[in-house]
């Protein structure tokens, strides 16, 4: 079969193991410890070295497989150092630099993400990076951190550390346009396993907590907001599915289904989150329950992403005969 | 998991494409009446004399059982070159009553029908629905009372779409006396043109007459044109195939992408205006209904649920993209108009065939495991 969708048993098993692995070092209570996330376990697992070419030393599998990946790290609100990583790699390859690429694939130099704003660059769990991988509008680039001036900085909400750069940020390799892709691949990916995660948080709570002498799940007003977190998961892993597909085979639309994708992920992400915090309740609103957890993440995660101009892609259902009169 | 056209795909869809340029009519459907009749059977005859007809039928019942991803590439042509909807009044014979026939009809049921149908000579319409059974559709209270070999039926259906134009109805009542609920129903092939029969057609909010109430008066209907079992109705009515579930609402689906691109078209936005950003979330959104109608074609196994997200998604996205018409047009959207009558008509898609309501009901339910609400 030339088009097929099934899941290979090959990815099913990645898939399972990796479970597995983020079950044992990133269950999502440990972010009530407050600590950083480390790198090494998702290193180990070969997380950043999937997607890389044989020759190159990675696993050679392909896109979808690695969006897969990092929808599951989405789901357990994984540090976007681990998407900073991925593309880090890629960035020092395509400058031809394979000994910092491989560096950093096997987690031996450490890499964050960071974002600029207009009151300077934001570094996203910088503690102990030697590069960050910076967006700035449309452009992604892999910048050294050695030597600069930082502050902390208070992340929304009291999350994750933020520190803020304030002395002059040197330039560094900017990523090709199929990494960019990539890179805004892998973060639509984790803003769906962010939006899966608060849909089946939100659909547990709602079928043990009960009001009236029934799980308020039984409650139609409840359900459908379950529904419509089903709803957009659905959406965006169909067309986390398909942006994977055409990157992997190099489709003329390969741009425009990312563009879709990016305009998608936060959107749902950010609404999946909402109504997890909403169904939740009195709890959901505490510091004490994770459903908040989501929310932060989705917005920390919107952030990495480039801008798409969705209307400059030639589509690829563009009318072929004229409408009838 | 691949996307990617073999040479045989590709020359495939580009017959498809040729074909359909060539042989799809150049008006536009006429709204309703004996002129909608005669289009719509015009055009299927022309799709299967031109070889193009059953696509996803069996092959033993005169289709062509083509796989899902062909269907997807016939479709896809099929929209883009702006061929007739398929939501007219060929969908239920297509769609629904032929492959119900497929699944549970007898060998002279389904002779006596499939062919017509495949070959654009007959039309069907619904008769489930009733003044007092919507989505509540167990509640029905329209009897069938065996007599002899017969079946003497009496009661009214409602919104039974075409119906006015129908040669046939698949009609589900109630044969079991004193019966409740889904038990004691039967599915009945209902000629239309049987003595007892009163059709008083209704004029939907676009204007057109698509749906009629039908009473039925002593309508006498042999035993034969039971389908299913007798008193088993219920189950023959939630038989659907997988070829069914798959390729329904394919072209309708996917018709969406190109609905916006016909939008984009016509407001030919400024960049960073409202519009140009409310468009590219229309863009981006039936994008995504596209990819989700490929997971449920191409996805394995299939499920008996793996249509229900993408439908109502559909729907919903449906609306927004025709009122996003009107916001376009402006006050020119006073006047009637295809693109005004496709707007109107867009209010029916969270209605008919199960309310949002009841979809989210069921999406919440059976798909996320959320308890069951009280019902008697």
């Amino acid at each position: 079969m030339t088009l097929d969708l099934t899941l290979t048993e090959e990815l099913r098993q990645v898939l399972d193991a990796a479970q597995q692995m983020l079950d044992t070092h990133y269950p999502v209570s440990r972010l009530r410890e407050g600590a950083a996330d480390p790198m090494a376990p998702l290193a180990e697992f070969g997380t950043f070295l999937l997607g890389f070419p044989e020759d190159a030393g990675g696993a050679g599998l392909g896109r979808v497989e690695e969006a897969q990946l990092h929808s599951l790290l989405g789901r357990h609100l994984v540090s976007p150092s681990a998407v900073a990583v991925s593309i880090a790699a890629r960035i020092a390859l395509g400058a031809e630099d394979v000994d910092l690429a491989l560096a950093i694939a096997g987690g031996e130099v450490a890499v964050c993400a960071g974002v600029t704003t207009p009151d300077g660059p934001l570094l996203i769990d910088a503690g102990g990076a030697a590069h960050a991988v910076l967006r700035d509008g449309a452009t992604l680039s892999l910048v050294p951190l050695a030597g600069l001036a930082t502050e902390d900085a208070p992340m929304m909400g009291h999350g994750r550390a933020l520190a803020r750069v304030t002395s002059a940020l040197p330039a560094g390799p900017e990523a090709l346009p199929e990494v960019a892709l990539l890179h805004d691949l892998l973060v639509s990916a984790q803003l769906l396993g962010v939006a899966e995660a608060a849909r089946d948080l939100a659909v547990d709570y709602a079928r043990t907590r009960e009001q009236f002498g029934r799980p308020i799940g039984a409650f139609q007003a409840i359900k459908h907001h379950g529904a419509n977190m089903a709803l957009g998961a659905e959406m965006l892993s169909a067309q986390l599915d398909m942006a994977a597909l055409t990157l992997d085979a190099r489709a003329p639309d390969a741009g425009f289904q990312v563009a879709a994708l990016a305009r998608l992920a936060p959107r749902i992400a950010l609404e999946n989150a909402r109504l997890g915090i909403q169904v939740h309740g009195g709890i959901g609103f505490s510091a004490e329950a994770d459903a908040q957890l989501y929310l932060k993440q989705a917005h920390l995660l919107r952030a990495l992403l480039g801008p798409h101009d969705m209307l400059s892609f030639d589509a690829p259902m563009a009318p072929t005969g004229k409408a009838p009169s | 998991m691949r996307l990617q056209l073999s040479p045989e795909d590709i020359a495939f869809r580009d017959a498809a494409r040729a074909w359909l340029l060539d042989n799809k009519p150049a008006t536009r459907a006429p709204e309703d009446g004996s002129e909608s009749r005669a289009f719509a059977l015009d055009w299927l005859a022309k799709l299967y004399d031109g070889g193009w007809g059953g696509l996803a039928w069996p092959k033993d019942y005169g289709g062509q059982g083509l796989p899902p991803a062909r269907l997807l590439l016939w479709y896809e042509e099929y929209v883009r070159a702006r061929a007739p909807s398929t939501l007219d009044c060929s969908f239920v014979a297509l769609n629904h009553a032929g492959p119900t026939l497929i699944a549970c009809g007898t060998e002279a049921q389904k002779a006596t029908h499939l062919p017509r149908i495949l070959k654009g000579q007959s039309i069907w319409c619904q008769g489930f629905s009733e003044p007092g059974a919507g989505s509540d559709l167990a509640s029905l209270r329209t009897t069938g009372r065996v007599e002899g070999d017969m079946l003497i039926v009496n009661g009214q259906k409602i919104w039974s779409s075409y119906a006015d134009i129908a040669d046939f109805q698949e009609l589900l009542i109630r044969t079991e006396p004193g019966s409740k609920r889904h038990k004691g129903l039967s599915w009945v092939i209902c000629d239309m043109s049987l003595p007892g029969i009163t059709i008083r057609p209704i004029r939907n909010m676009a204007g057109a007459t698509h749906f009629a109430e039908v009473f039925y008066d002593d309508v006498r209907i042999p035993l034969t044109q039971v389908v299913g079992g007798l008193h088993d109705g219920w189950t023959t009515a939630m038989t659907t195939l997988g070829f069914e579930r798959r390729t329904a609402a394919m072209a309708l689906q996917l018709d969406l992408s190109v609905q916006v691109e016909d939008l984009i078209d016509l407001a030919r936005p400024t960049p960073g205006s409202a519009m140009a950003e409310r468009l590219s979330d229309l863009r981006a959104e039936a994008a995504a209904i596209r990819a989700m109608t490929y997971r449920v074609a191409l996805r394995e196994p299939a499920t008996p649920f793996d249509g229900s997200l993408v439908r109502l998604s559909f729907a919903e996205l449906e609306q927004r993209i025709r009122r996003a018409a009107m916001d376009i047009l402006g006050p020119a959207a006073l006047v009637h108009s295809g693109r005004v009558a496709d707007y109107l008509e867009s209010y029916s898609e969270t209605i008919a065939g199960g309310t949002a309501e009841i979809q989210r009901n069921i999406i919440g339910e059976r798909i996320l495991g959320l308890p069951r609400e009280a019902r008697p």
